[in-house]
């Protein structure tokens, strides 16, 4: 039977995700997840906005976070895409990129504490990286007639002010307001680690089961994200941008003697520090690559494959929602309210919430991972599907679905999915935080033994990991000719 | 156009750095989160009053999400004063020279743990861990805890001489004891290990339903908490500072502020009484 | 520069030989019409003499090459960035000069284009598009210009408004023309092109249309 490419790999990464569901470790483990889950929905559906005195000042707190990482996070991506296409500056923005937010809050705590800027560095730098890559590809397709146009003698800087920046401006400009509102959520997930942001009251009021505190946040973090529109606009931003600084708390003094400890002692592997020789160190790496690196990496990567494949499947089975070729306003109404929370609820609050209700295994978690990222692919594949003329007497209800509109959208549907791969993967080694034996729970043990060492070494592989994804997932994409736009 | 938003993202980036001044001498503490949040809010915003008029200096408790940070910022010298765990204040003072245990509870001294079970589970009160929670689901409390964590996984590997892991058929970390209750109450849980005060104090205050979780086993008893200071603390404060923290928290008898900790008063301790916990934590692997 | 003399010009595109080996010497004050049917070459023959003289003339390229998010000042502006400093060009971006502004401001109101200063040229119209190069080519002040169908969207009148504008401004000109009326009234030389070579080569007071007509 002959089978075409795209979906030869479909059926592929299916299997292989059946195969992993055998190893993973898959239960619901709470007694009553059911009552729980009720009780949560119930919470939400009474949301109580007085109870905690610091709901305005998370938020406040959460959105000048998102602006002050972002902007800065744009600004050196910016400058970074100047020279992007030199090979170790892409290596650089490729490596600082693949270390999610959280484990860089991570490692600023550890010597600027809870000062500001481990917040801001938190977002500004894997973002820089992500604004380094996107701005030099928006770059480099624009029209070069321009500039071939010029009168020779023009210095670089006027050629690429005039003939560059404009052909430019307006694409750069939508993708930095749509990584304003990816900033809003790393800023939100950024108090789970102890930032004065809306993560850090969410954990606080849902850990002592307080719902409808819990479900007031969430609600006002939805509000803020679907009305960004509305409040973020061109004319505003410098001021926006401006003010925020002043908005991010207090904290603590900085330390400098700290940092200097940090770099020259605490993430020196232990056996060199304390003078042991080469074969300790060896013994030390055996050990940490045997007990902690390798389960990591296996659970990691078993559970990004579950989560890729249930990820696609939930957004070939979302994106009719909010398609025009089915259904009335009102089901279209309720499906983009489904996918404006599923998309934007960060994973890591998502996954939380399950592993609250359910208990620790990896299923809260590839829930949670396939809630998010299907509900962004539906959201995309939707839209594309309104763009699509169908004749007069195309069939309808599934037959319009299986013959008409998912073989029109499906490349693209795999294009996204390849893209959201190391994504899913980055997200995946994160939520180890939470208690999944993920990378993640073992860079967290290795700082709660305060022992920065380990968990320096636990990161760079994780890096390693994201980045060789990434290249994986990219000659996919190239091998099927597959394009797409980026997304976070 | 283009060029001025650039130019004003540029300026606006380097404002941030700026307002971030070092505040004056604020004394600052911070308490290891081994409870539901705003207990510990409650608790230490009294304490930090109390410390304030006994020192003439300003006070302030900051809240830390986890052991480490409350290590970190201890270490770091972003807060001087830490009420720490066992494990906790052995970790921090090692990293810290010169740093000190100032005052322990009366009932640290001679601190327990319960092994505490659903009732599903039908295990009872007995004189040592039963065989029958071999294969059951099990969860410590907060990873760097010393009663949620080092204690429980010592007395796992020394009765059963074998790593929790392999003891139990799925191990966790509920985060704190609050959780630990919550969790082994609701059977999410089978067995967990909690801290006996905090058992105490949710019984008293009748938050426990006795008919679904069960203490079954009561550890040998180890020090625990204590308040922590930093060894540089009078070169920054003034001669004496440390003694005066000492006694201002030997002195603490307010029922209403000793009752949140729940502890019964504050007697001295020393680095020393501290060596079962530091060795205890070696054999396990939790220290070099 | 304004004169000169090239030889062995030649052109492939996908490995097809689409013009030449031509030679060609234009000397200054000649005003040449390139003539002949699209495809013949004469697009790419505009495009070799641009590469061969480095730049150094003003070129209207069939497709105008207009910055399309910036408005109509700052895309004649550019034909004289080469005579400012990079930090001059910056603050024109933002707030140009009163002097540029007057003489871009002059040279507009000749091509009948002057309320039209601050209209992003994205959205003009292509005869406005095409007047907006232009006079980014006159602003550029070399003294030979390249221009490749240059009236192709603009009506009678304003088509010899621009050409009697070009002959003024520019001493040497190479401009490839389908109109051959317009080709014979402003042209000294005419050039006719045909499968990439040349085939007509004559002084325009020497042709009538019905001697041009054949290489149609």
């Amino acid at each position: 039977m002959y089978l075409s490419p795209t979906a030869r790999i479909s059926l592929l990464f299916l299997a292989i995700a059946v195969s992993a569901l055998f190893f993973a470790d898959i239960a619901i483990t709470t007694a009553n997840p059911w009552r729980d889950l009720g009780q949560f929905f119930l919470g939400v559906a009474t949301p109580d906005f007085f109870s905690t005195e610091g709901l305005a000042t998370a938020l406040l707190r959460t959105v000048a976070f998102a602006f002050v990482g972002v902007a800065l996070g744009a600004a050196c991506g910016f400058l970074l895409s100047l020279v992007y296409r030199f090979y170790p500056v892409r290596m650089f923005c490729a490596f600082i990129r693949a270390i999610h937010e959280l484990f860089w809050a991570l490692i600023f705590l550890q010597f600027f504490g809870f000062h500001p800027l481990t917040g801001v560095l938190a977002i500004a730098i894997p973002y820089s990286g992500i604004f380094a890559k996107v701005y030099s590809e928006i770059l480099e397709e624009s029209d070069p007639g321009p500039g071939r146009l010029l009168p020779p003698g023009t210095g670089v800087v006027s050629a690429f002010l005039y003939a560059r920046i404009p052909d430019c401006w307006v694409q750069m400009r939508t993708y930095t307001a749509y990584r304003l509102e990816c900033g809003l959520r790393s800023s939100a997930i950024l108090g789970f680690v102890g930032l004065p942001t809306l993560g850090f009251y969410l954990e606080t009021s849902f850990s002592q089961g307080l719902y409808s505190e819990a479900g007031a946040m969430l609600i006002m973090f939805y509000v803020l994200i679907a009305t960004i529109p509305l409040w973020v606009k061109p004319k505003l931003l410098p001021i926006y941008v401006l003010s925020a600084p002043f908005f991010l708390g207090e904290g603590m003094p900085i330390v400098w003697g700290n940092v200097e400890r940090f770099f020259t002692e605490d993430i020196i592997p232990a056996p060199i520090r304390n003078g042991e020789g080469l074969a300790d160190l060896g013994a030390w790496f055996n050990d940490l690559m045997l007990n902690e690196a390798l389960p990591g990496i296996w659970n990691t990567v078993l559970l990004t494959q579950i989560a890729l494949v249930a990820t696609g499947i939930l957004a070939l089975l979302a994106f009719p929602l909010i398609s025009n070729h089915f259904g009335g306003p009102v089901r279209r109404t309720s499906g983009h309210v489904f996918l404006v929370i599923a998309r934007s609820t960060p994973e890591y609050i998502l996954a939380y919430i399950l592993l609250q209700l359910w208990g620790p295994s990896m299923l809260p978690a590839a829930v949670a991972l396939a809630l998010h990222n299907g509900g962004i692919i539906g959201h995309l594949i939707g839209r594309q599907t309104n763009t699509v003329l169908l004749r007069p007497d195309a069939p309808t209800g599934f037959n319009r679905y299986s013959w008409e509109l998912v073989p029109r959208v499906y490349r693209s549907f795999l294009a996204f999915l390849f893209y959201r791969w190391e994504i899913i993967m980055r997200e995946t080694a994160i939520l180890g935080i939470l208690g999944i034996y993920t990378l993640g729970l073992y860079v967290d043990s290795a700082i709660q033994q305060i022992r920065f060492d380990r968990a320096m070494v636990l990161i760079l592989i994780t890096a390693l990991l994201n980045i060789g994804i990434d290249i994986l997932g990219r000659y996919i994409r190239r091998k099927l000719a597959l394009q797409t736009m980026p997304t976070c | 156009m283009a060029m001025s938003f650039i130019r004003k993202l540029m300026l606006s980036s380097l404002i941030v750095l700026i307002p971030f001044a070092a505040s004056a001498q604020t004394f600052v503490f911070t308490a290891i989160p081994d409870e539901d949040e705003s207990k510990l809010v409650e608790r230490f915003r009294g304490i930090a009053d109390y410390l304030q008029e006994e020192l003439d200096v300003e006070v302030k408790y900051i809240p830390v999400k986890s052991y480490a940070a409350a290590i970190s910022a201890f270490r770091n010298n972003q807060v001087q004063l830490a009420w720490f765990g066992g494990l906790s204040g052995v970790q921090a003072r090692a990293l810290v020279p010169g740093s000190e245990a100032l005052a322990q509870g009366v009932e640290d001294e001679a601190f327990y743990n319960y092994f505490i079970a659903h009732k599903s589970t039908g295990l009872e009160m007995s004189d040592t861990l039963p065989e029958g929670v071999r294969g059951k689901t099990f969860t410590f409390g907060s990873k760097g805890s010393t009663s949620g964590r080092l204690i429980p996984e010592y007395h796992i590997r020394n009765i059963f001489n074998e790593a929790p892991e392999d003891v139990f058929s799925r191990v966790g970390f509920s985060g704190n004891h609050t959780r630990t209750l919550r969790l082994v109450e609701a059977g999410t849980y089978e067995v967990g290990a909690i801290n006996y005060a905090v058992w105490e104090k949710e019984l008293e205050n009748g938050n426990i339903n006795t008919d679904d979780v069960k203490v079954i086993w009561k550890t040998p008893a180890y020090p625990n908490y204590q308040w922590s200071i930093r060894g540089d603390i009078d070169e920054r404060y003034g001669d004496g500072f440390m003694d005066k923290v000492r006694e201002a928290l030997l002195a603490m008898d307010d029922p209403e502020l000793l009752e949140s900790f729940p502890r019964s008063g504050f007697i001295p301790t020393s680095n020393e009484n501290y060596e079962p916990i530091r060795s205890v934590a070696e054999q396990i692997g939790i220290l070099d | 520069m304004s004169g000169f003399e090239f030889s062995g010009l030649t052109a492939s595109f996908g490995g097809e030989r689409v013009i030449g080996p031509l030679s060609l010497d234009v000397r200054e004050g000649e005003r040449i019409a390139l003539v002949g049917k699209s495809g013949a070459g004469k697009s790419t023959l505009i495009k070799l003499i641009h590469e061969r003289v480095d730049g150094h003339s003003s070129l209207v390229p069939q497709d105008l090459g207009l910055v399309n998010a910036l408005p109509v000042f700052h895309n004649v502006f550019m034909g004289q960035l080469d005579a400012h400093a990079a930090w001059y060009n910056t603050l024109t971006l933002i707030r140009p000069f009163r002097k540029d502004k007057d003489a871009v401001r002059q040279l507009l109101t000749e091509l009948a284009m002057a309320d039209k200063f601050w209209t992003p040229t994205a959205s003009l119209s292509g005869g406005q598009r095409q007047r907006v190069a232009i006079a980014r080519a006159i602003y550029r002040q070399s003294n030979l210009l390249l221009a490749d169908e240059p009236i192709s969207a603009l009506d009678g009148p304003m088509a010899h408004l621009v050409m009697k504008a070009l002959s003024q401004r520019f001493t040497t000109s190479v401009i490839a023309l389908h109109d051959v009326e317009m080709a014979l009234a402003y042209s000294t030389r005419v050039v006719g092109i045909q499968d990439g070579q040349i085939a007509l080569d004559e002084a325009s007071d020497r042709l009538t249309a019905a001697d041009i007509t054949p290489l149609y």
